[in-house]
């Protein structure tokens, strides 16, 4: 079986060599905005490496300045759905009973909205404060008030097997109160899930992203970000595959990376592979 | 070895399979299979009705007068008609022997009925309610005579008798006008006879054998419902679709597509455009100034724009009065790419750059603004919009772009909260511009800009007033060049209506104002001789 | 057990009650409204507009027009919808079975696919087919579902002609039968249901694979491997059982989705489900309409959730035992 060791490099190479031309984008790359109307729709080139789009700008700049884009709004949601859920999940998981009762419920009724339709309708028409906020963080906090839920229930299951687990059962037995296990046992362990959880959400929102930008709700012109690049590459597929092509191919890249470091890490932390 | 023999089988099946016939199944019967891109609002012919449902309206039901291709008005079910000297009564005389579709024959009554049921307020007429506004009394003196009130004069006196008439003794039966039986199978009295809606799917109608103007030269009509113009493209290869109007990029598709290449093709402009309207209220400092609205429409080269990103499919905007509308001043031009004057413009306006570079500013503002446009609308809207940014930094001029979702955008606008916002816009052939510049329509009307002027209110008001078409036209076009010196919106592109169609239909006349809605329109669409015989 | 079921359905009338309050409220604070007819051509008078606004009740507190949707709910009253004039119930009897189709069909996709894929990936771990497999399904999760939609028409509708560009019934058909009317819906759905299950193949293939894995990699594993049984064959009698039993868990995922996930295939083929039903009625604040989608949303959720806690109790031997 491959190694969790191995995706988790694969994984994170990927990722990093994508963040990495995103960091630098402005270094390495000429303005992505620059419209020059006497090279609309030209296929890849000397002068342009990957083409152009359909104002003449250069798509190789724009792939890499929508990696910036992309990857924030995938951080930010990952973050924001972290936040939310992370709590909710780990007193959950730890505390069980009542409690965990409770707030399953909870999870479940945010389970029970009509999840991407609302959270299309509220950037469609939102209430006026979503949309006074910047774009980018409008978007991540939309998709994060679905997304949590998600992080919530992994995070619930992890933190059920960790309050079974050795360390814990052997640090209550030895009289240590709850304060001190969160501080000194469960934290620690919890870094594991929490990664998996991000790795496994700046994929997903990255993606999620892109599917708000066909539907109209996603960045405002002229901004550049991978979904309105597939977005527009859609109005020329007969005439110029190059639009589709590298951004397809680049967020593509992302999520597999993404997705063999979540799941890297994910075979890493699961304690009937470490037995076996 | 085996595997790789295997490997090989799997390849060749794909290739073969690849390169076999495509699936291109044109239809061989008598039908014309047209698209429109949402699900009609409501089939009752009247009540609340968007731009789709109108236009199967329009062929399933006629009004009194119609549009030609030009747009002028002529006489559908009404024979003829006289308009008094004082402009405040109308007299038509109804056709003998128009009848509705379940044979009974049409009357005044029907008209008088119509009448009255959009002026209700349950019916939700919202595309013609406020034409009748003007409308008094409609008296019935015989069956086939109507005589109509207005309470004070108006020169567009015929447009609201395009309204599709709407039978009496069979939609008077249902109290539930929108939601009861006459919804679901209207009965009108034009070209084609309703037979089913399956929704979200199409809507079916067939040829009225015995419609005043003649049968239609087809058997049926099938509005397809369609999603995505680009499925509507495709459809349109496959022969699923039988004409198409379709983007300038899907355009530039099918001009290289093989299986594009058997079609037919056409181009038309229509009566509408791209504009901007410039926020001239208080809240906003930039666009009181007659100037700055000028200078900022000079600093555009569109000419160029068409050229390259629309293929040559565009033209640049003139006014509110299209070049194919009837109304039209043939002596306004539009404005032409002349950054030097934007920047001449500019500078005696009081709007200075303090450096190479920098952005101009005046009493320590700057020229900053934001542009809102709606999400939604056409793809190219977002170039556009990049492309009016990119050449208003040239000159000095800063501007953001915010997409909006439909109902925000209009919020925005109908609240004037916005500085400046983009969007297309429709018009029909009539001359009255009331809604869109009269200083009253800022609020409830599409005077989105507060725009202000006491000569251009004189104007619409008495074009309004005059019934005399030659002493109408005077006052319209020195409207028209008070408009165009006062720039109080800008009329930025027009684009094609580039039209895909199967060559063997022919009859397709394009108008003004589009395909569908005027006569004859559609029910002139025929098969060709050589394809009927295979 | 019973009155574990009544605090279930206790609990979970509260949830639905909560969840369709805040759906309304949203609503309510949103701009526009069924009154807004803005794309209409010519501007509405104002004495029209306030008839309409009567209408429609809008006058009234949100609150208390939320009440008289209750009320009304009690009675088993949908409503009627604010913009095609029909009585909601109808419009969800028929489009319901479509959606259910639809995400029928993706499942079984789904299960037909991910499965033998899983297999044979478990069948050689790290071999060729198990690489190529995760690089394909993982290609097809990280096309944005317009573009699979894209590829998939224009592969199998344009370029081969086998399936159905869009829609869910065929033009031209006069007085069709009411089989050939399912059949020909179940045909156009082909397509749509390919392009949703195509984004869930990658977790379910990987999922079915691991299962089987470690379940051969024990005890009776090696032993058939030592008997010469291929790991396929071993798979196929031992694995498969504990792979996809699982499986039954994914009810648990899939069940919420039948309102609201399926809403981009609709759009994009044309299909006339609830996904687009819903999207359409709120940008038109067709609150009866969203409402009554909200609520069924909500009680397909309760059920998934349900099934698959369940289901997972039932499955898990440590709980069984613990029992």
């Amino acid at each position: 079986m491959r190694g969790s060791r191995s995706s988790i490099l694969w994984g994170l190479t990927l990722v990093s060599i994508i963040a990495v031309c995103a960091l630098l984008a402005p270094w390495i790359s000429p303005d992505p905005n620059r419209i020059d109307l006497g090279s609309v729709l030209s296929p890849p080139s000397t002068t342009h490496w990957l083409g152009t789009d359909g104002l003449g700008r250069d798509v190789a700049s724009r792939l890499v300045h929508g990696a910036r884009i992309s990857l924030l709004i995938g951080l930010t949601t990952g973050i924001l759905s972290v936040l939310i859920g992370l709590p909710i999940g780990a007193l959950a998981g730890y505390a069980g009973g009542a409690i965990d009762a409770a707030l399953s419920r909870l999870i479940e009724a945010t389970l029970c909205f009509p999840g991407l339709v609302i959270t299309i309708a509220l950037l469609s028409v939102g209430p006026s404060w979503l949309l006074a906020l910047p774009e980018t963080a409008r978007i991540a906090l939309a998709l994060s008030l679905i997304g949590w839920t998600h992080a919530a229930r992994y995070l619930r299951g992890e933190f059920r097997r960790l309050r079974s687990s050795e360390s814990i059962t052997s640090a209550r037995a030895a009289g240590a109160g709850h304060l001190r296990i969160v501080w000194r046992h469960l934290l620690p362990q919890s870094l594991g899930p929490i990664l998996v959880t991000l790795a496994f959400g700046v994929g997903g929102a990255a993606l999620a992203e892109a599917t708000l930008s066909f539907v109209g709700v996603g960045i405002s012109p002229p901004t550049a970000s991978w979904g309105e690049l597939l977005f527009q590459a859609l109005h020329h597929v007969g005439h110029a595959w190059w639009l589709a092509l590298f951004p397809g191919a680049a967020l593509f890249l992302l999520l597999l990376g993404c997705n063999e470091l979540s799941e890297g890490l994910r075979m890493k932390l699961d304690p009937r592979r470490r037995a076996a | 070895m085996k595997r790789r023999a295997g490997y090989a089988l799997l390849a060749a099946a794909a290739a073969l399979a690849l390169g076999a016939c495509s699936g291109s199944r044109p239809h061989k019967d008598n039908d014309v299979r047209v698209a429109i891109y949402a699900n009609p609002s409501s089939l009752s012919l009247i009540g609340n009705t968007d731009q789709n449902s109108t236009q199967i309206a329009s062929m399933i039901s006629d009004g009194l007068v119609a549009y030609d291709a030009q747009g002028h008005y002529v006489p559908m079910v009404a024979r003829s008609f006289e308009l008094s000297q004082d402009g405040k009564t109308l007299t038509f005389h109804l056709r003998d022997g128009v009848l509705w579709h379940d044979g009974v024959g049409v009357t005044s009554r029907d008209v008088a009925y119509t009448v009255a049921k959009v002026k209700d307020p349950a019916t939700q007429a919202r595309s013609w309610v406020s034409l009748f506004a003007n409308v008094d009394e409609v008296e019935t003196p015989d069956d086939l005579t109507v005589v109509v009130h207005f309470a004070k004069a108006y020169g567009d006196a015929l447009e609201p008798w395009r309204v599709p008439l709407v039978p009496e003794h069979v939609a008077s039966k249902d109290p539930n006008f929108l939601g009861g039986a006459f919804a679901h199978h209207p009965i009108g009295c034009g070209p084609f006879r309703f037979v089913s809606y399956d929704a979200g799917q199409r809507v079916v109608l067939e040829a009225f054998d015995r419609y005043w103007g003649g049968r239609p030269a087809m058997d049926r009509m099938i509005v397809k419902i369609v999603s995505a113009e680009r499925t509507g493209y495709e459809s349109l290869l496959l022969g699923e679709l039988d004409l198409l109007g379709v983007t300038p990029d899907l355009w530039r598709d099918a001009l290289t597509a093989r299986e594009a290449s058997r079609l037919a093709r056409f181009v038309y402009y229509r009566l509408g455009a791209w504009k901007i309207d410039w926020n001239q209220n208080e809240a906003t400092p930039f666009f009181h100034d007659k100037r700055v609205r000028r200078a900022l429409v000079l600093a555009l080269d569109r000419k160029r724009f068409a050229e390259t990103v629309s293929a040559g499919l565009a033209r640049p905007g003139v006014s509110s009065y299209p070049p194919e509308s009837p109304w039209a001043d043939p002596s306004i031009v539009a404005l032409p790419y002349d950054p030097a004057e934007c920047a001449r413009l500019l500078d005696e306006a009081g709007w200075r750059a303090t450096s190479q570079g920098s952005l101009r500013e005046k009493d320590g503002r700057p020229l900053r603004f934001t542009l809102i446009l709606p999400a939604g609308a056409q793809e190219i809207a977002d170039r556009v919009a990049a492309w009016i940014q990119q050449s208003l930094a040239e000159v000095g001029v800063g501007m953001k772009i915010e997409k909006l979702g439909w109902e925000a955008f209009q919020q925005r606008r109908k609240t004037h909260a916005f500085e400046a916002a983009m969007s297309t816009v429709l018009f029909d052939p009539t001359a009255d511009r009331f809604d869109l510049y009269h200083s009253t329509a800022k609020d409830g009307g599409f005077n989105y800009g507060s725009f202000s002027d006491a000569e251009v209110d004189r104007l619409l008001e008495e074009g309004r007033a005059t019934v005399d078409p030659a002493a109408r036209r005077v006052v319209y076009y020195q409207l028209q060049h008070r408009l165009d010196d006062l720039q109080p919106l800008a009329f930025l592109f027009q684009f094609a209506q580039p039209v895909l169609h199967d060559p063997d239909l022919e009859g397709i006349v394009p108008s003004a104002v589009g395909l569908f809605q005027f006569t004859p329109g559609p029910r002139a669409w025929h098969w060709s001789s050589a394809r009927r015989r295979n | 057990m019973l009155p574990a079921i009544a605090s279930r359905i206790a609990t979970a009338m509260v949830t639905l009650l909560i969840v369709t309050f805040v759906v309304f409220a949203l609503l309510c604070a949103l701009p526009g409204g069924p009154q807004g007819g803005d794309d209409a051509a010519r501007p509405l008078p104002p004495e029209y507009r306030a008839a309409l606004r009567a209408q429609y009740h809008l006058d009234e507190p949100w609150p208390a027009r939320y009440g008289r949707w209750v009320k009304d709910l009690v009675r088993g009253e949908l409503g009627t919808s604010f913009s095609a004039q029909q009585p909601v119930a109808r419009m969800l009897k028929e489009r319901f079975p479509v959606s259910l189709g639809l995400n029928a069909l993706a499942l079984l996709t789904m299960l037909g696919v991910a499965v033998p894929l899983g297999i044979l990936g478990a069948s050689e771990p790290d071999g060729p087919w198990d690489r190529a497999g995760w690089i394909a399904t993982t290609a097809l999760y990280a096309v944005p579902v317009f573009w699979t939609a894209l590829l998939l028409q224009w592969l199998f509708a344009i370029r081969l002609g086998w399936l159905p560009l869009s829609g869910i019934s065929t033009d031209g058909a006069r007085h069709p039968s009411v089989a050939f009317t399912f059949a020909d819906a179940v045909w156009h759905l082909v397509l749509p249901a390919a392009c949703l299950a195509s984004g869930g193949l990658a977790y379910v293939s990987r999922f079915v694979r691991t299962n089987i894995v470690e379940s051969t990699a024990g005890e009776g594993g090696k032993a058939a491997r030592a008997r010469g049984l291929s790991m396929l064959q071993y798979a196929a009698r031992h694995g498969v059982v504990q792979a996809v039993v699982p499986l039954l868990t994914l009810a648990g995922f899939l069940i919420p989705r039948l309102v609201g996930g399926s809403l981009l295939i609709e759009a994009i083929f044309n299909v006339p489900g609830l996904g687009s039903l819903l999207f359409d009625s709120i940008l038109s604040r067709d609150l009866p309409v969203v409402l009554a989608l909200t609520l069924l949303s909500g009680l397909a959720t309760l059920l998934g959730t349900t099934l698959s806690d369940v289901l997972i109790l039932w499955l898990d031997p440590r709980v069984r035992h613990a029992r």
